[in-house]
């Protein structure tokens, strides 16, 4: 079977940095990976040109058999619609939106909007009580869990996840990283930055970058 | 989803849209009252043109002055010129025969009236005549149209019959004699044979010489006075242009294509002009000038209001740029999560427009109602008189309430669409 993510000797270059110089590995659906390395090392720009919210400058970055660099502005909204879950280190919910509104809003984007399946999302993350909720009356830990249903709903073939729990207290990061573990239980292919160790270790194995390059990929120990 | 999208933006996110709202609400309030004092001025202005009646008065040339006693006219009757009823026609054939709204001839006669037992003058007029025009069609016109305000007790006499209208001072000195339904008796002296038996069909107040003096069709008075198809004086009521520098030179001195535009204006002056090309030997006068300089200042003030009307409104679309640039950076991160999880630009660019068009639609019928207070405020020490609300305008309004929304809009909402999402969600 093909890997669902394969990337070739891929290359992002902003005005005079070089964020990311000749990175290439694959990918399996059903993997969970933890992407490390020292601030500034293009953790955030892989993620970013691999959930096609950018541009690689050369190389490719293939998703589910879809070159992102080939995608157009439209062809890109249209794959991060259906193929990508993405959660933020910051959370990004729509502030004047409840958390239910916000898991409907990727609904919305996607196709249409079913009320049920978004309320089911919420309790999947543990959220039932929760639902008319606007994201500043919800703590860190449950807004990143709105993040989490939000980024589930439409059935992604990738889920990327940026520090999911660079923002959050030890028991919320627990909660998250206890939803990570289900979802990858569960199938999900998961692509996850982080700075900590611990948690790199969670996955199934790691990939390490220095200075846009891979520093040393090697097998997580399962747990 | 999408109304809910905005509806919730707008119940739970209602600060920068306050600021862009109010640009709008101002605006739009002073548009509305500055083009609701502008249509209550154009109004006016038609009115009092309208109700002006008689602008232009035609005389023999070099007539002599009249000599008028209370009301009387004691000129020999056969002094000075007359001019000729069967001209009059033509006054519908000159370039600006649109123009001429009525014309009214006049003859003054003294006679000896049995009822008063002594001299009385006879005005004789019409009151609604029909006037062959050469071209074959025909005109109405009379006192009905050059002297609106002339008001009359009881009905105006026909044309065509033995009937008058007396004034009000004079029937007042005569309750008895005279009154509606009796017969009166003139002829030209008390010794003359030509006796002619009056029905007074009504009792008019004008405010000037009129009251004391008996209006009668213009053929009776010509008969009495031994003047056929002859009358004295001529009131034009023409819709005219106000004046301004150029009206005022003299045709000899223009240009052809100086002329051309001269005479192609409905100025009094070229009026008059053509006038007297058609009915040669006449003197033509304007009267009521005062009426006039009121009409340029109105006019100079409608001039002012659409210029402030249109500054409003550019204010309005500059703050609304403003304003909706600041709300669009604000809410920069909310855009690029929206993009991030599957939005297009076409979709974000939809939402913010839609938000743009209820503010203008709610901005722009707020702006309505206030516009219309001060409309009412500004009408009341304008003109001392409220100027009343005009719910024409409102669609109006709330057109010219989205075009500001969405000129001022467009630049800001375009950069919108077109954030990169990349750079923003990584929060730096
Ligand atoms: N929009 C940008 N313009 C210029 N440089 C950028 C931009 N985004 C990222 N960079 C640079 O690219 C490098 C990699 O950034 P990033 O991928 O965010 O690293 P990480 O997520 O590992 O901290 C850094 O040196 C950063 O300064
Ligand atoms: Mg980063």
């Amino acid at each position: 079977m093909a890997p669902l993510v394969q990337i070739e000797n891929l290359r992002k270059e902003f005005a005079n940095v070089r964020a990311l110089d000749g990175v290439s590995f694959v990918v399996q659906a059903g993997e969970w990976i933890a992407i490390m390395g020292p601030s500034g090392s293009g953790k955030t720009t892989l993620i970013n040109i691999l959930g096609g919210l950018d541009t690689p400058t050369s190389g490719r970055a293939i998703v589910d058999g879809t070159d992102v660099a080939r995608l157009d502005e439209n062809g890109l909204a249209r794959f991060r619609a259906e193929k990508i879950g993405f959660v933020f280190q910051q959370f990004h919910l729509v502030p004047y939106l409840t958390a239910l509104e916000n898991v409907m809003l990727a609904q919305y984007f996607h196709s249409t909007t079913d009320e049920g399946e978004a309320r089911e999302a919420l309790g999947r993350v543990g959220l039932t009580d929760r639902v008319e909720h606007l994201p500043g009356q919800l703590s860190g830990g449950e807004q990143q869990r709105v993040a989490v249903a939000r980024a589930l709903i439409n059935h992604p073939k990738l889920i990327l996840a940026d520090e999911p729990t660079g923002n959050l207290d030890e028991a919320n990061e627990g909660i998250v990283l206890k939803l990570l573990r289900e979802l990858h239980a569960e199938g999900h292919t998961i692509l996850m930055v982080t700075h900590a160790a611990s948690i790199g270790q969670l996955a199934d194995r790691r990939i390490d970058l220095a200075h846009g390059r891979l520093a040393t990929e090697h097998a997580a120990r399962r747990v | 989803m999408f109304a809910r999208i905005v509806g919730q933006s707008f119940a739970r996110n209602p600060r920068r849209k306050l600021l862009t709202m109010a640009a709008l609400v101002l605006g739009i309030t002073v548009a509305t009252a500055t083009l609701t004092v502008a249509l209550e001025v154009g109004d006016r202005m038609a009115r009092e043109f309208r109700s002006l009646g008689a602008n232009l008065l035609v005389t023999p040339e070099s007539d002599t002055l009249p000599l008028e006693i209370g009301g009387v006219d004691y000129r020999p009757v056969d002094e000075g010129a007359y001019l000729q009823e069967a001209d009059l026609g033509k006054l519908k054939t000159i370039f600006w025969r649109h123009n001429i709204l009525g014309f009214t001839p006049f003859l003054d006669v003294p006679a000896y009236v049995s009822a008063t037992g002594g001299a009385t003058t006879l005005i004789g007029t019409w009151y609604d005549h029909e006037v062959a025009v050469p071209d074959g069609t025909t005109f109405k016109t009379g006192v009905s149209a050059t002297h609106p305000w002339w008001k009359i007790q009881g009905r105006w006499f026909s044309d065509a019959a033995n009937e008058c209208v007396v004034g009000a001072s004079l029937a007042a000195k005569y309750p008895g004699a005279i009154a509606i339904g009796k017969t009166i008796y003139v002829a030209q002296t008390e010794k003359s044979s030509d006796i002619r038996p009056l029905v007074v069909t009504g009792i008019v107040s004008t405010g000037d010489a009129e009251d004391n003096a008996i209006l009668v069709p213009l053929s009776v008075a010509q008969g009495i006075s031994n003047h056929p198809g002859q009358f004295r004086q001529l009131f034009v009521s023409a819709l005219t242009k106000p004046a301004d520098a150029f009206a005022e030179r003299d045709p000899k001195s223009l240009t052809p294509t100086e002329y051309d535009r001269w005479f192609c204006s409905p100025y009094i002056s070229s009026i008059s002009y053509q006038i007297k090309q058609v009915i040669p030997g006449v003197d033509v006068r304007a009267i009521r000038r005062v009426a006039e300089t009121e009409g340029r200042i109105l006019s100079r003030v409608s001039t002012l209001l659409w210029i402030v009307t249109l500054a409003a409104l550019i204010a309005a679309g500059l703050a609304v740029a403003a304003t909706s640039a600041a709300a669009v950076l604000e809410r920069r991160v909310e855009i690029g999560v929206m993009k991030a999880i599957g939005a297009t630009n076409t979709s974000v660019t939809a939402l913010f427009l839609t938000e743009h068009l209820t503010l203008a639609l709610i901005g722009g019928a707020i702006g309505f109602f206030l516009g219309a207070g001060l409309a009412r405020f500004l009408g009341a020490s304008v003109f001392g008189t409220p100027a009343s609300p005009r719910f024409i305008l409102l669609p109006v309004v709330l057109g010219l309430a989205i075009l500001v929304a969405l000129i001022g809009g467009l630049i800001p909402l375009r950069r919108a669409a077109r954030f990169d999402p990349a750079p923003i969600l990584r929060g730096e």
